[in-house]
């Protein structure tokens, strides 16, 4: 990794600003990058990386500010501009035909290619490329036959066979598992040795440490700091981009359970088709108790959550609430017993984004005295309830009637979170709560979970990291395969324990 | 020099009032030059299209009758629109609120003579409703594509009316021409303007009654959510299956209310010739007021002025007939291409030296 | 508030541009409502040949206008509504469907004649017209009774209202006259004008083995179906051999040009009174066109001899025994069917296939 400082950037942006109506979301950013080298952009949501990236991609117009590709300066108007450059982006969502093969998503929409391609041709470069940089990709499978990870890897074939040589990454690791993650990390190492670079967006502090040389931090829209990445510590990166010292240790108070909330006998469910999502699954949570669901993503936890608010249909076992039977009631009848639900798919299922901030914070309470009267809403008192809503939970938005959709991530969470935990009358489920927030958010969420595990909440909070469940949760039950595969006490969780189970390995009954 | 579109963010109240002014000028410079070439003078046309549609009471009065029905469809398409059920069916449930006004007018006549108007109108508007909930209810359990079930519909309803007065209802003093025997006199919905009839004042009022409906209670707000984003209003408890048939009835309910005005103000009977399309009319007269019940007023009286007025192109300048549907067309297009600008922006970009 | 008055004084002027009415003596204006478009070549290019007979006429002291294509519904009224109020002095509406609203717009405009082809409301300033083609048609039928060879003859026929009906039995007692093993079938279209629906109707028939097709339909597509097949036709409305060629043997034609003629010239001079105008071949009113080549001498005179009794009064073609569908007499020997009766004729005669609905 031997960056010579004497190199010319290969590429340089110069007072770039972008504005959006009420933010500035790149105030004059400069950036510099140089071949051979990997520059992580860290940042909290709504930072600006990925708008400062899009830049890059052609995607955004910036209002100010200019680019320079080796050199020489350059108009980005346009993807097809961007890729000219020689500037290739992986955004988080792929760009990808799931009915196409390999070698077919890679020629789609490339110019140079003839009306009638020579596949062979084609094929035989994609070869030749996975061979170079070990991307393991057959031209010819399909691409809905993929795991994520081979995904992501087509789409840096896709650049490479474009002869990109400044690759954009926007978090890539979210959707990777360590292995594949440390995979990607060879791949670039091996592109990097020929002289391409690389940017990637992220905000984990870890793997800025891992992956990168040099950092550039962003905080609200400004460039914050650039520091080679071994001249600083995670603290320090925390500091800087969160603007003041984090807490990575969580306050808790000790463990004291009351009545039983929720209880779930033998519980099973299937799908349309009949399949079991859910099997057999039994567990009590009591009032002022955590349990937290681990596994990995995609084996029923969602659903579990789910069922929990009545979106499915449990075909036997029964679940209780408060003593009473709640087995397969409608959602409103769920909500009525108090239960709050912190969806893991936020903007398709937690909010209404064409709608106000206000009115998104009142859907839950909108159908009671004082928000409304006799089915008429109460206007006046939904805008001051929002408006309290707003300042006590530090939403940041420009109106109360701003359209949700207008919100950064971590603003959407928090809109959410008001209105759940507002309206948390005993029990919370929360799936993937600080999944994508950024540190401080993520502080902010974990304090609200426990705030409510001290006001006698019964709490089920899923999550894949196990470092927070040990640390927020009192219990935790490991999901694979819609079963649950053991419930352990957080306290003395062992974390090679709790990936056997992950990995579907039954706790041995002790 | 580059010219990009660009999302609006947010929509400003002075585009969203601006561009239909600018798109109807564009409208007008279109259909002159069609007009031009017709070798009819386009400003003369418009000035009698204009004194066709609104010159004098008389004028408008006709122009109001063609306005109320497609108010009532506007209003029942718009509904369903929001949340997004695309009901393409106004045009069956209007015919059905004809019939079952028609069937109480004619075959309950052993009703006081007075409730006869009222009660057929409500059987009517029962008629249209079920019309509506037929595809709704499909949708709603079985996820049945409602474009397609509605539009089916239309044409039962069509046949279906069309078998009723060319056959067992086909009035035996009518020479044997299709069309059923007149409702009674007293029965028929006043006019107090030339042919203008109460119905106008019928579908005003439920044009505020719709606008505080949606705007102001927790119903109106349920359908927002539904219309939006329905995942997470069934995350948040609201009834999705019930909300699309509760929206879906009142929607056909409408539309059943036009055909059975329609029918007890000015046709005073069921007949060939009351089908005349207001119900595909009433998707223009939903997507250029943006569903809001209040525009749509506004909007079909325009749509009907243009209909109406567009007889003059015949009348006076001795257009044919399908020259009139073009420039009816023209002029309609433009703005209906109009609102791609109330959600996006133009900016003319210089592009600096390099 | 500058900007306000501003504002209405545009409007104002405006307005008063478009308000301006210019006021000097007119011409009488007259307006003729079509159902279909002159271009039809049947039913309403007929009328528009004798509108403009009517003009050639009375030249610039009459301003004609029409409209094409209107519907039979509410939407008709509101077309003689506006040429009412804007001071036209006559209307014409040329279909059945229009009567009501006809009425209905007469009631409001008691300065303005009002004349409506087909219909039977009449008020002090509404007149009805129409023409016995039943007797040119009972002429076409003498011919398709000789030339046809299979026996089926196929009648195109628009609604089963009395108009219709008494042209499919004029036409069939023809046939019966002369060759009474032939039977005349009919299918109904529910419209005057659809070329689709009238080819159709029109397959329908030749499908089923009709040599000979005649219609109560508007455009040339019947005839043209059955000449694409080699078979023949009786056109209708127009001389439908101008369009289409000899396989169209005669046509019963309308001359609406008389009676705009000498109405009009009523209205001018202010002696119209409310009447219920039938005239048939005497009065000019109705024709049997030219024959095409195909047909034999013999027939010709057969045709020419029936042609002037009826011209005569000495015969009309209800003249008993007429006997229905199940070959009961309707109308007995010796007896003649009253005009009233004809006009309300809902039986088909015998020799008839199919149903009055």
């Amino acid at each position: 990794m031997n960056r010579e400082k004497v190199k010319s950037p290969v590429l340089r942006m110069v007072g770039i600003t972008k504005r959006f109506p009420g933010v500035v979301a790149n105030d004059s950013i400069n950036l510099e990058l140089y071949p051979g080298e990997v520059l992580a952009l860290l940042g909290e949501n709504g930072a600006g990386k990925s708008t400062l990236m899009n830049v890059l991609a052609g995607l955004y117009d910036p209002d100010e500010g200019e680019i320079y590709a080796q050199g020489k300066r350059v108009e980005i108007r346009n993807p097809q501009d961007s890729m000219h450059c020689g500037i290739g982006m992986i955004h988080q969502e792929f760009a990808l035909v799931g009915n196409m093969t390999v070698a077919e998503n890679i020629i789609l929409g490339l110019k140079e290619i003839p009306f009638v391609p020579s596949m062979t041709e084609v094929k035989e470069k994609i070869k030749e490329l996975s061979k170079r940089y070990n991307l393991k990709v057959n031209p010819d499978t399909f691409i809905q036959n993929m795991s994520i990870g081979e995904q992501q890897r087509v789409e840096i074939m896709k650049l490479v066979y474009r002869g990109a040589n400044i690759l954009i990454l926007d978090e890539p690791t979210a959707v990777l598992t360590p292995e594949e993650a440390r995979d990607l990390n060879r791949i670039i190492i091996t592109m990097l040795s020929e002289g391409k670079s690389a940017i990637f967006i992220t905000h984990k502090m870890d793997e800025v440490i891992q992956f990168s040389h040099r950092v550039q931090i962003l905080r609200k829209g400004k460039s914050e700091a650039v520091c080679n990445t071994k001249d600083v510590t995670q603290r320090d990166l925390a500091k800087l981009m969160v603007g003041r010292e984090v807490l990575f240790r969580i306050e808790k108070k000790a463990f004291n359970p009351g009545s039983v909330r929720v209880k779930l006998e033998h519980m099973s469910a299937e799908d349309e088709t009949g399949r079991q999502f859910l099997k057999d699954i039994s567990f009590e949570i009591r009032a002022g108790e955590i349990l937290g669901i681990a596994g990995v993503a995609g084996n029923g936890q969602q659903k579990l959550a789910g069922v929990l608010i009545g979106l499915f249909p449990v075909s036997s076992g029964t679940i209780q609430i408060n003593g009473k039977d709640m087995t397969n009631k409608p959602p409103i009848q769920m909500i009525r017993t108090g239960i709050s639900y912190i969806p893991a798919d936020r903007i398709a299922m937690g909010i209404v984004g064409d709608m106000s901030v206000a009115h998104n914070l009142a859907m839950k309470k909108y159908r009671e005295e004082p928000l409304s009267k006799k089915g008429i809403l109460h206007s006046a008192r939904i805008l001051s309830f929002a408006k309290q809503m707003i300042s006590f939970f530090n939403i940041s938005t420009p109106e109360p009637s701003t359209y949700v959709k207008f919100l950064s991530g971590g603003n959407i969470q928090k809109t959410i979170l008001a209105r759940e935990i507002d309206a948390c009358r005993g029990i919370l489920v929360a799936v993937y709560p600080s999944r994508g927030l950024d540190v401080g958010a993520t502080e902010a969420v974990r304090k609200q979970i426990l705030e409510q595990r001290e006001k006698g909440s019964a709490i089920v909070l899923v999550s894949e990291e196990l470092d927070e469940l040990i640390a927020v949760a009192d219990t935790i039950a490991v999901m694979s395969e819609g079963e649950i595969m053991g419930v352990v006490d957080a306290q003395t969780a062992d974390i090679e324990e709790l990936g056997m189970m992950m990995a579907g390995v039954r706790r041995r009954s002790s | 020099m580059r010219i990009v579109l660009a999302k609006r963010e947010t929509r400003s109240q002075i585009i969203s009032t601006l561009v239909p002014i600018i798109s109807f000028l564009v409208s007008l410079i279109l259909g002159g030059i069609v007009l031009a070439f017709s070798k009819a003078n386009p400003l003369d046309t418009y000035v009698y299209m204009f004194r066709g549609a609104f010159g004098n009471w008389m004028a408008f009065s006709e122009t109001l009758v063609k306005a109320i029905p497609l108010m009532l469809t506007g209003l029942g398409v718009s509904l369903a629109f929001r949340i997004r059920f695309w009901n393409i069916g106004a045009e069956g449930q209007y015919v059905w609120g004809a019939i079952g006004t028609a069937w109480v007018m004619l075959y309950w006549q052993f009703l006081p003579v007075q409730a006869l108007l009222p009660f057929s109108l409500l059987v009517g508007m029962t008629a249209g409703a079920i019309w509506a909930g037929i595809p709704a209810v499909m949708k709603a359990v079985w996820k049945v594509d409602e474009t397609l079930t509605t539009l089916m519909l239309n044409y039962v309803a069509i046949l279906f009316a069309e078998y009723l007065y060319y056959g067992p209802w086909r009035d035996p003093k009518g020479y044997g021409f299709p069309g059923s025997e007149p409702f009674p006199r007293e029965a028929w919905l006043p006019r107090f303007l030339g042919r203008a009839h109460w119905g106008l004042f019928i579908a005003i009022i439920i044009a505020f009654i719709l606008f505080f409906v949606l705007t102001r209670t927790k119903w109106g707000l349920e359908i927002q959510m539904i219309g939006k984003n329905p995942d997470a209003a069934r995350c948040l408890g609201v009834n999705i299956k019930w909300g699309i048939i509760m929206v879906l009835l009142l929607s056909g309910a409408l539309s059943g209310l036009a055909g059975g005005i329609e029918v007890a103000a000015i046709a005073h009977r069921l007949q060939k010739g009351i089908i005349s399309g207001y119900g595909y009319t009433a998707i223009i007269i939903a997507w250029m007021s943006q569903l809001n019940p209040i525009a749509a007023l506004f909007v079909a009286i325009l749509m009907a002025g243009l209909l109406v007025g567009g007889d003059q192109l015949q009348m006076m300048i001795g257009l044919p007939a399908a020259m009139g549907l073009v420039i009816q067309g023209l002029l309609l297009f433009p703005l209906l291409a109009g609102t791609i600008f109330t959600e996006y922006k133009i900016r003319i970009k210089k592009t600096k030296e390099v | 508030m500058k900007k306000i008055g501003l504002i209405l004084l545009l409007l104002f002027l405006a307005c008063s541009l478009i308000f301006a009415q210019e006021a000097k003596a007119e011409p009488f204006k007259i307006a003729f409502v079509y159902i279909g478009p002159p271009g039809d070549l049947g039913w309403t290019y007929m009328h528009d040949v004798g509108r403009k007979q009517m003009m050639d006429v009375y030249g610039d002291r009459v301003d004609v206008g029409f409209i094409e294509s209107v519907e039979e519904g509410p939407d008709s009224a509101r077309i003689m509504r506006q040429y009412a109020m804007q001071g036209y002095d006559a209307i014409f509406a040329t279909s059945f469907g229009y009567m009501d609203y006809m009425h209905e717009v007469a009631m409001d405009f008691p300065d303005v004649y009002f004349e409506h082809c087909s219909g039977y409301k009449t008020a002090d300033n509404m007149a009805t017209y129409f023409g016995r083609i039943y007797q040119p048609r009972y002429l076409s039928g003498l011919i398709a009774g000789k030339m046809t060879k299979s026996n089926i003859i196929g009648y195109v026929a628009a609604f089963p209202i009395p108009e219709v009906v008494r042209g499919i039995n004029a036409f069939t007692l023809g046939v019966q006259e002369v060759n009474p093993d032939a039977k005349v079938h009919v299918v109904w279209t529910n419209t005057w004008y659809d070329p689709v629906k009238e080819r159709e109707a029109a397959i329908a028939l030749l499908d089923q083995g009709a040599d000979i097709l005649a219609q109560h339909q508007d455009t040339t597509e019947p005839p043209k179906a059955a000449q694409e097949r080699g078979k023949h036709s009786i056109g209708y409305d127009a001389d439908m051999r101008q369009f289409v060629g000899d396989s169209v043997l005669v046509s019963p034609v309308w001359n609406w040009g008389t009676y705009y003629i000498d109405t009009v010239g009523k209205m001018l001079d202010g002696t119209w009174e409310t009447h219920q105008f039938w005239g048939g071949l005497t009065e000019d009113a109705v024709k049997l066109s030219d024959f095409s080549p195909l047909v034999p001498q013999d027939i010709r005179d057969l045709v020419a001899d029936k042609k002037a009794k009826i011209e005569s009064g000495e015969w009309d073609v209800f003249n008993g025994p007429i006997y229905n569908q199940k070959g009961e007499v309707v109308v007995p020997k010796g007896q003649v069917m009253s005009d009233n009766d004809k006009l309300n004729m809902s039986f088909f005669v015998k020799g008839v296939v199919g149903r009055v609905q």
